[in-house]
């Protein structure tokens, strides 16, 4: 999939958004799609507004101006709930726990499983909760402990599985692999692969070119609040995307990869 | 397998059980020592009257000390709950004086006291006033509103059956003696009692078993967390915040009842207590950690120690330094083991 297909409908569409901050712009302009099955990592500077972009089509703030279209659909998402109800599920980089909690509560947190009295069916919860996280993670066992007990890596994979339990369409992942060790970040390329063959689309803000050369189908780098270049991963090398990130351009007399080994 | 997998489960339970078990322990330790040792001190301590004593004593703390529990879990603290005890009793008052039947008054008290925590939970959420200046300001306009309407002066002879709920007791044995006067055979459980009980109970299911409660902690815990998660966070608090003040209208009404009379002094520095008893039952002010069981026990150790102290001939400053040092070493403790 090197270019996105055409006439296909994108799963997401960002149009012309901004986001002021008083008089600063974190978002200037930006638009963007994301096509079924795609990755496409989003880079840039701490500050570039990827992350703010990020969450704006997450819900968790609301744009300046700007229109996103789901599915083709003009979309409204005020609140992270109109998101997911969306299907779009983010995966924070501060994971974003309740960490008094267990792993079932944070899992379903939001979303908790009721009987039909409306009580908490909390045996449910920690059943259906065991068999996700036991497919993330086979060793994963102390479920009922507080989930500020445990290791960065067991967080992380509680915040991935909070992502894909439900019916999720749309992935946004923030530095997914930043806490994680070696075995666990191959976990997670696997499981974005896995992903990406179900249809899903996902966003994938990393700093790590590896993760995005290895994973990305296609980039886009954000500099100061504007989108300043996006391109399918085979169109570039890792200098010029350091080029994008840095200077906000592309450096001179580029010509894309693959046109280059072509000649 | 699945024999593992259950035998993990139960180890994880056990684990579970066993940290939060061991504040409940020490606290419901201390409960008994003091108990022995007042009983010591005293044989009239241990008599049925003076339990009763305390447990009509401890009803109104406990009672604000549930509803402390839930704004304490969110992470907030409620300094208004003794003032708007008052306020509630006198407007209670009020409504029985100008000839409402008691059920209904008491009905409009307790929602007197909602309000004043709605109103403390939009000033919290909407107006982003932090919980301790928002009831700050609660506490005076509760206190002031309530002076303000009797001029200061308790509302007095407001009939029998203004008294039943805080005087009246079920299962209560009077024979007719033989010299004609009626002898109590058996007190009975006082009403304010029963209704700690079944508060009490309801306060642990919604905690434990309702979406509201999971939210309540969510809340406390990690509040952006919880946000980003769907949880309505504004909603929450300001429901935590209501049901604290319904719960301190519902004291001050069994406190009234209990005198007979509308006092708009009464309860100052009764949050106080329900803080204390709180934290003592190991609810952590920053939010997140907190249980009901656990409160009442706080609420039952600070009330013994006070009827205790009394019945000792301690004087009420001495009191005021004991129950001082009783919160901090409680604190202490729980931090000890948390550093663990």
């Amino acid at each position: 999939m090197s270019s996105p297909p055409s006439g296909q409908t994108p799963l997401v569409e960002l149009v012309d958004i901004e986001k002021h901050f008083g008089g600063v712009r974190a978002v200037n302009g930006v638009s963007a799609d994301l096509y079924p099955g795609e990755v496409v990592g989003v880079l840039g500077h701490n500050g570039a507004g990827k992350s703010c972009l990020m969450r704006i089509l997450s819900g968790a703030m609301m744009p300046s101006h700007g229109q996103i279209r789901v599915r083709g659909e003009d979309a409204h998402i005020a609140s992270p709930h109109d998101a997911r109800d969306l299907g779009i599920e983010t995966i924070y980089q501060t994971l974003a726990l309740a960490d008094h909690l267990d792993a079932p509560s944070n899992l379903f947190l939001g979303r908790e499983l009721r009987t039909k009295f409306g009580n908490l069916d909390d045996k449910r919860m920690l059943e259906e909760a065991r068999k996700v996280l036991h497919t993330l993670n086979p060793n994963f066992t102390n479920l009922t402990d507080p989930v500020s007990s445990l290791s960065g890596g067991q967080r992380q994979v509680i915040a991935i599985a909070r992502a894909i339990y439900f019916d999720v369409k749309i992935l946004i992942m923030d530095e997914p692999t930043a806490a994680l060790g070696p075995s666990e970040t191959a976990m997670v390329a696997d499981l974005i692969r896995k992903l990406k063959a179900q249809g899903i689309g996902i966003f994938l803000v990393s700093h790590d070119m590896h993760d995005v050369f290895e994973l990305c189908d296609r980039i886009m780098v954000m500099n100061k609040g504007r989108n300043v270049g996006s391109h399918p991963i085979e169109e570039v090398s890792k200098d010029d995307v350091l080029s994008l990130i840095i200077k906000g351009g592309l450096p001179d007399n580029w010509v894309p990869r693959n046109r280059e080994v072509a000649q | 397998m699945d024999l593992s997998l259950t035998s993990i489960r139960s180890k994880g339970k056990q684990l579970n059980m066993s940290a939060e078990m061991f504040h409940k322990l020490s606290a419901f330790l201390t409960l008994m020592i003091l108990i022995i040792v007042f009983a010591f001190g005293n044989a009239a301590f241990l008599s049925v009257n003076n339990g009763l004593t305390v447990l009509l004593q401890t009803s109104v703390i406990g009672l604000l000390g549930i509803g402390m529990t839930l704004v304490i879990i969110t992470g907030g603290i409620d300094l208004s709950v003794g003032s708007v005890l008052a306020l509630s009793g006198t407007v209670t008052g009020m409504l029985v004086k100008s000839g409402m039947p008691v059920v209904p008054a008491m009905l409009i008290g307790v929602l007197v006291g909602a309000a004043c925590g709605l109103f403390n939970g939009f000033v919290i959420t909407k107006m982003k006033i932090t919980p301790f200046v928002a009831t700050l300001g609660m506490m005076l306009i509760a206190r002031g509103v309530a002076l303000q309407l009797t001029g200061a002066a308790p509302i007095s002879r407001l009939g029998e059956a203004f008294g039943v709920l805080g005087n009246g007791a079920l299962f209560r044995v009077v024979e007719q003696g033989a010299n004609g006067f009626p002898r109590v055979v058996f007190p009975g459980i006082p009403y304010p009692a029963i209704l700690l009980v079944i508060v009490a109970l309801a306060g642990g299911y919604l905690l434990r078993r309702r979406r509201l409660g999971r939210h309540i902690y969510a809340t406390g815990s990690n509040e952006e967390a919880a946000r980003l998660a769907g949880v309505e966070v504004d909603r929450t608090k300001i429901t935590a915040y209501a049901l604290s003040g319904a719960l301190a209208g519902l004291a001050g009404i069994v406190l009234m009842s209990r005198l007979v009379t509308a006092q708009p002094n009464e309860g100052v520095m009764y949050e106080l207590d329900a803080i204390a008893a709180a934290v003592v039952g190991g609810a952590s002010l920053m939010g997140g950690v907190g249980n009901i069981s656990g409160t009442m026990l706080g609420a039952f150790i600070i009330g013994v120690l006070r009827n205790g102290l009394n019945m000792a001939g301690v004087s009420a400053f001495i009191q005021q330094i004991i129950i001082g040092f009783v919160v901090i070493l409680a604190v202490y403790i729980d931090q000890l083991r948390n550093r663990k």
